[in-house]
């Protein structure tokens, strides 16, 4: 028998070989083929030319995260992105709303140029003018509120002139810009993402966010964050979390009501009802304390209570008491608090689930305690603080407006550090605050926020917002309400100074113009200098001066070439080649490590608390009774058994655990567990939550081709077994209804959910945001008609683009962090009804207006508030007063 | 293949294009300068009057109906609802985006755009945006293009420079099947459909016309073919199962 038969006749031993030699690996392959990228150091090649493509660094904007890229450019034209290998923390890789986002930059809905309104506002009609008309007509508005202001010599008229964005990464020049207008209605998006985790630890430690030593830690306790996929620094997070369990064999154990694909990857996963992670948590820490397995240095040391105030603050939080609350079983609770404390180095982390209640904060702090107590904190493998670096401002800085803004500032929530965006809309139309021209700037508050349709109504009426202004490059549901758009350009045509602390290694990092400009648009920096240029064109009003800028990298150079180390290797011209600075070293391609020329591994620092203060810096120091080391007034540092240390960012320099200002205003000083109105729900009624998936931001990535295919509708997950109680199948046709009304959507059974909560994905369900996201054109023979994008003819494959959960949503304010409560409101799902179709909603605008009522009843001055703080140690008849720009 | 809709001649072309007179060529240049000026930008006070004016008497003559309004509507009026619909139609989101890119690509400023580039610049033109946000692969930059490259070869044949009206001559019948051909007689009938005025239907339409009457006289039958198909862009709905149930599967 010829080889040629006997292969014929034994095909499975001969793919037995190849497999065979498969599993061998690259021993048996040819070692003079080498995979482009690795041979040439990451450079990149036109296939078709064989050109080398040009390589341009930037930092990216697809989500938060800010990533370091490098953008592949053939011709002018970007053909690829890829992760900057030198960016420290996100190591040479984007996820994929990175890979995606140079479809922003050609995609065939952008905004390409100003538009004027002609019709009614949200009509729909437009009219085209040029950048130069567009800002002049700003320009016009805006100098009249000055001049209005300065003839009424009344300087609160200046914060007529609001802005509202959803994602500002323009290193202060938002700022800049509102400050040189003499207004401080600068409001935020921060309290609809995670202002209440931000205030459940600043007052503690100073920083708003934690840095978990994920490569290093031998244990993982995460609550409510879908670490791989969605939290906060998703890319460099999963990238050392993966890391860490694989590499250092650290064990994972995920509290969340919904199975994430990261509650998949943990070694265990508890569901606990909504809104109870901290009777978990504080029950771990009763655990921890009472059996003695803390870090008694630490607690004395580092935080402003002692040891027994924390063994009897915490006596009622048993983990039977635990398990009452939450379902997790006592003995699990039990278990995980001696793993815990016992296996070295250890974390938590925490993201949006646990801090998006009522009362929020003290969630966070709940769990952020856990760290404390076990002393993990700035430890190699433990809890740290985040690392980031700063750059100047260009002199000179404007100062801020003269009259606080009660709309940035809301005097009702004087805890809430970044503010309360969600009531702005609430407060106008109650004359709390006037608007004259309100700014629009990468937001979409009429998608994006709890009942949405407030914002619709709201930025519709041209009696209570008289002038809005878009700075968008896509028509969002919010850019369409505009009377003026002034197109942005995409991140990648755009100059930013960064600095993300998404790892261990603080960097800073750029964005700068990968392309020129597509078809001569213009980047908003621009859009700022020629508004302010206008408004002031002689310097009389003397604003002008603050913007004196010859051109936007004019600006980016006195951000820049300042900056010492930087400075010397070429400030500004050094970031635009690189990128990132500083290069720590190399990743060494075997274990994602930084490593030096020697391969040897570049270690993070630790311990930034208790770096000692050097000597000269004590000259003129002065020691309070309490450690506390404070120079020309300003706490500085802290003593600790003789030795001289900078400790953490509070008034005190220790971790403040108790937390005074939260007394002053009635609320626990320490963290404590509340129990939530939708702990009390009916048997038949749910607690809806919400939920970001991988591939999609909230609201921008809906019109990306490559993420609308891979995650495009959204139906409601149900617990397998409760929907069969209520009669409903998987692909049932259901309407969900809260106390605003309902929307109509499909079931996803599931075991993968808690059987008291339903869970409707976000990203999904647009009006508007281009053709992708809403399956429709201007073609009025077809619901989708396209032509031409042979991707899209032959791949656009669904009819589904999903339904929008934020309608029914309840406003619901944290009064201590801000933070909307996204998973408190109660609900019932039940088959569709007769006539319900695919995508209906309707809700009640009468009744969000009772809801910002009831939340506000929750306020410091609320009787709700008082209700529910009994414990605390306060005068209640005399709380501060309500205080314009606060205490 | 052919589409229902497009018609071949059923004689076939000339193996090599028919020369024009110089009466002739002039006269194509004037029709792709008006169409291309009623493409590229929002109509004004210039073009209106040359509307109602001088061309007024050959359009009825033609049965182009441009919507009474704007033959005889007031000024102002026309010109603001004319604006609002050029913007619609091809500026703001949802548009029928006006370039090739976008037609073959889905994707705006792609190598077509430098394709156009290059056959300007070859024939002594630069492109240079008005507005932000404007392409080289601009269907009413490319029909002036071809309005130009008439106009030289009219002037050329003037002149007695029978090469320099040959080189204009090739120079057009390249550009119109290897830039025009492959798109603009589909993307006019799809604007066509999107459109809500009878002014941009009825300047559609005569592009749509007036484009594949001229194609058809400088291509042969195979290259007419590839052209159909080129051109072809059918609406696509969704397959959709009403049996389809499982809301949680791709």
């Amino acid at each position: 028998m010829g080889i040629h038969e006997k292969l014929r006749t034994n095909r499975r031993g001969f793919l037995k070989l190849g497999a065979s030699a498969s599993a061998v690996g690259a021993a048996l392959t040819s070692s003079r083929l080498v995979a482009m990228e690795q041979k040439l150091g990451g450079a990149d090649f036109s296939p078709v030319t064989g050109e080398q493509r040009k390589a341009v660094p930037y930092t990216c904007m697809a989500c938060n995260i800010e990533d370091g890229g490098i953008a592949m450019v053939e011709n002018g034209r970007i053909v690829k992105l890829e992760g900057n290998i030198d960016h420290p923390n996100t190591r040479g890789k984007l996820c994929a709303k990175g890979n995606s986002g140079f479809l922003h930059v050609y995609d065939p809905d952008r905004i390409m140029t100003p538009l004027v309104r002609t019709g009614a506002r949200g009509e729909g009609k437009w009219k085209r003018i040029s950048y130069d008309e567009a800002t002049t007509l700003l320009a016009e508005k805006l100098r009249a509120v000055i001049e209005r202001s300065r003839a009424e010599d009344k300087p609160g008229i200046l914060n007529e002139i609001v802005v509202k964005w959803g994602r500002n990464r323009t290193g202060g020049g938002v700022k800049r810009f509102m400050n040189a207008l003499g207004s401080n209605a600068m409001v935020n998006h921060t309290n609809i993402c995670e202002s209440s985790k931000k205030v459940g630890l600043e007052p503690s430690w100073g920083p708003d966010i934690e840095s978990c030593d994920w490569a290093n830690t031998k244990y993982i306790l995460n609550f409510g964050s879908n670490i791989l996929e969605a939290a906060y620094f998703m890319n460099p997070n999963s990238q050392r979390l993966v890391d860490g369990v694989v590499g250092n064999r650290a064990k994972i154990i995920t509290f969340d009501p919904r199975l994430s694909n990261t509650a998949g990857y943990s070694h265990e996963w508890f569901a606990p009802y909504p809104g109870t992670d901290a009777a978990v948590a504080l029950a771990m820490a009763h655990v921890i304390m009472t059996e003695g397995l803390h870090d008694a240095d630490f607690v004395r040391d580092w935080t402003n209570v002692t040891e027994q105030q924390l063994i009897a603050h915490l006596q009622p939080y048993t983990p039977e008491y635990a398990e009452e609350e939450s379902g997790v079983p006592a003995a699990d609770i039990r278990r995980i608090a001696r793993e815990f404390a016992t296996t070295k180095p250890a974390t938590t982390f925490s993201y949006r689930g646990p801090c998006k209640h009522l009362w929020g904060a003290y969630q966070e702090a709940a769990i952020h305690m856990l760290n404390v107590i076990t002393g993990n904190v700035e430890k190699k493998g433990g809890y740290c603080l985040p690392r980031g670096m700063g750059w100047p401002q260009p002199e000179p800085v404007p100062p801020a407006g003269p009259v606080p803004s009660v709309i940035a500032k809301p005097p009702l929530y004087p805890l809430a550090s970044h503010a309360v965006s969600t009531n702005v809309p609430y407060m106008v139309m109650r004359g709390e605050a006037k608007v004259s021209v309100w700014m629009s700037y990468y937001d979409n508050p009429v998608y994006t926020y709890p009942s949405s349709h407030v914002w619709d109504k709201f930025l519709r009426d041209e009696s209570l917002v008289p002038y809005l202004v878009s700075f968008s490059c896509y028509m969002s549901e919010t850019t369409e309400l505009a009377d003026l758009i002034i197109p942005d350009t995409t991140y990648l045509e755009r100059h930013d100074p960064e600095s993300m602390p998404s790892g261990l290694y603080p960097c800073l990092s750029i964005r700068q113009p990968v392309i020129e400009p597509l078809g001569g648009t213009q980047e908003f920096r621009q859009t700022m200098i020629d508004v302010i240029q206008k408004v002031d064109p002689d310097g009389s009003l003397g604003i002008r001066k603050y913007f004196e800028f010859d051109s936007v990298e004019d600006w980016m150079k006195q951000h820049f070439d300042g900056i010492p180390g930087l400075k010397e290797e070429g400030g500004w011209e050094y970031m635009k080649k690189t990128g990132v600075w500083p290069i720590y070293g190399k990743v060494d391609m075997n274990d994602g490590k930084l490593v030096d020329d020697n391969g040897v591994e570049i270690e993070a620092a630790y311990g930034l608390h208790a770096s000692e203060i050097p000597a000269a810096s004590m000259l003129d120091a002065e020691i309070g009774e309490d450690g506390t080391i404070r120079k020309d007034g300003e706490a500085i540092g802290v003593r600790i058994r003789g030795r001289n240390y900078v400790g953490f960012g509070t008034p005190s320099r220790k971790i403040e655990l108790y937390k005074e200002s939260f007394r002053t205003y009635g609320f626990n000083p320490l963290p404590v567990y509340k129990r939530l109105a939708s702990r009390d729900k009916k048997p038949n009624e749910l607690v809806m939550s919400t939920y970001k998936v991988n591939v999609h931001t909230q609201s921008r990535t809906a019109s990306l081709k490559y993420l609308a295919e891979l995650y495009h509708k959204n139906p409601a997950w149900i617990n397998t077994e409760r929907a069969k109680s209520m009669g409903i199948a998987d692909g049932d046709l259901i309407r969900i209804t809260s106390p605003l009304g309902y929307m109509v959507t499909r079931a996803h059974l599931t075991e993968g959910l808690h059987p008291e909560v339903v869970s409707v994905s976000t990203a999904c369900g647009h009006a508007a945001y281009g053709r992708l996201a809403t399956l429709k054109q201007r073609d009025p023979d077809a619901e989708w008609a396209l032509g031409g994008d042979p991707d899209i003819t032959n791949n656009v494959w669904w009819d589904d683009r999903g339904v929008h959960p934020n309608p029914i949503i309840q406003l619901s304010v944290d009064p201590i962090g801000g933070s909307q409560g996204w998973y408190d409101t109660v609900v019932t799902v039940s088959p569709a009804q007769q006539g319900d179709k695919y995508g209906d909603t309707d809700v009640s605008f009468e009744q969000s207006m009772k809801d910002y009522e009831e939340t506000l009843r929750y306020a410091y001055v609320g009787d709700l508030h008082r209700a529910n703080h009994q414990e605390v140690d306060v005068d209640w008849d005399n709380l501060p007063e309500p205080q314009l720009g606060g205490h | 293949m052919q589409a229902d809709n497009f018609v071949i001649p059923s004689e076939p072309a000339q193996p090599a294009a028919p020369r024009l007179s110089i009466a002739e060529l002039q006269a194509q240049s004037g029709l792709y300068s008006l169409l291309a000026r009623c493409l590229e930008a929002e109509v004004d006070t210039g073009l209106l009057q040359v509307l109602r004016g001088p061309l007024r008497d050959t359009l009825d003559d033609l049965g182009l109906d441009l919507g009474r309004d704007v033959m005889d509507g007031p000024e102002e009026d026309v010109l603001a609802a004319l604006a609002e619909e050029f913007s619609a139609l091809f500026v703001v989101p949802g548009a029928v985006m006006p370039y090739r890119s976008v037609f073959e690509t889905g994707r705006l400023f792609q190598p077509q755009a430098d394709r156009a580039t290059a056959a300007y610049r070859e024939a002594g033109f630069v492109f240079r945006n008005v507005h932000s946000g404007e392409f080289p692969d601009h269907v009413a930059v490319m029909l002036a293009f071809v309005g130009q490259l008439l106009l030289r070869q009219a002037e050329a044949t003037a002149a007695d420079d029978s090469d320099a009206a040959e080189l204009w001559h090739q120079r057009r019948v390249r550009f119109l099947r290897s830039q025009i051909g492959p798109w603009v007689v589909g993307w006019s009938r799809r604007a066509q459909g999107c459109a809500r005025h009878q002014f941009y239907r009825a300047i559609l339409e005569l592009v749509e016309y007036a484009v594949w009457t001229d194609i058809c006289r400088i291509a042969d039958e195979k290259t007419l073919k590839r052209l159909v198909v080129a051109n072809q862009k059918p609406l696509i709905r969704p397959k959709s199962d009403p049996e389809f149930r499982k809301a949680s599967g791709l």
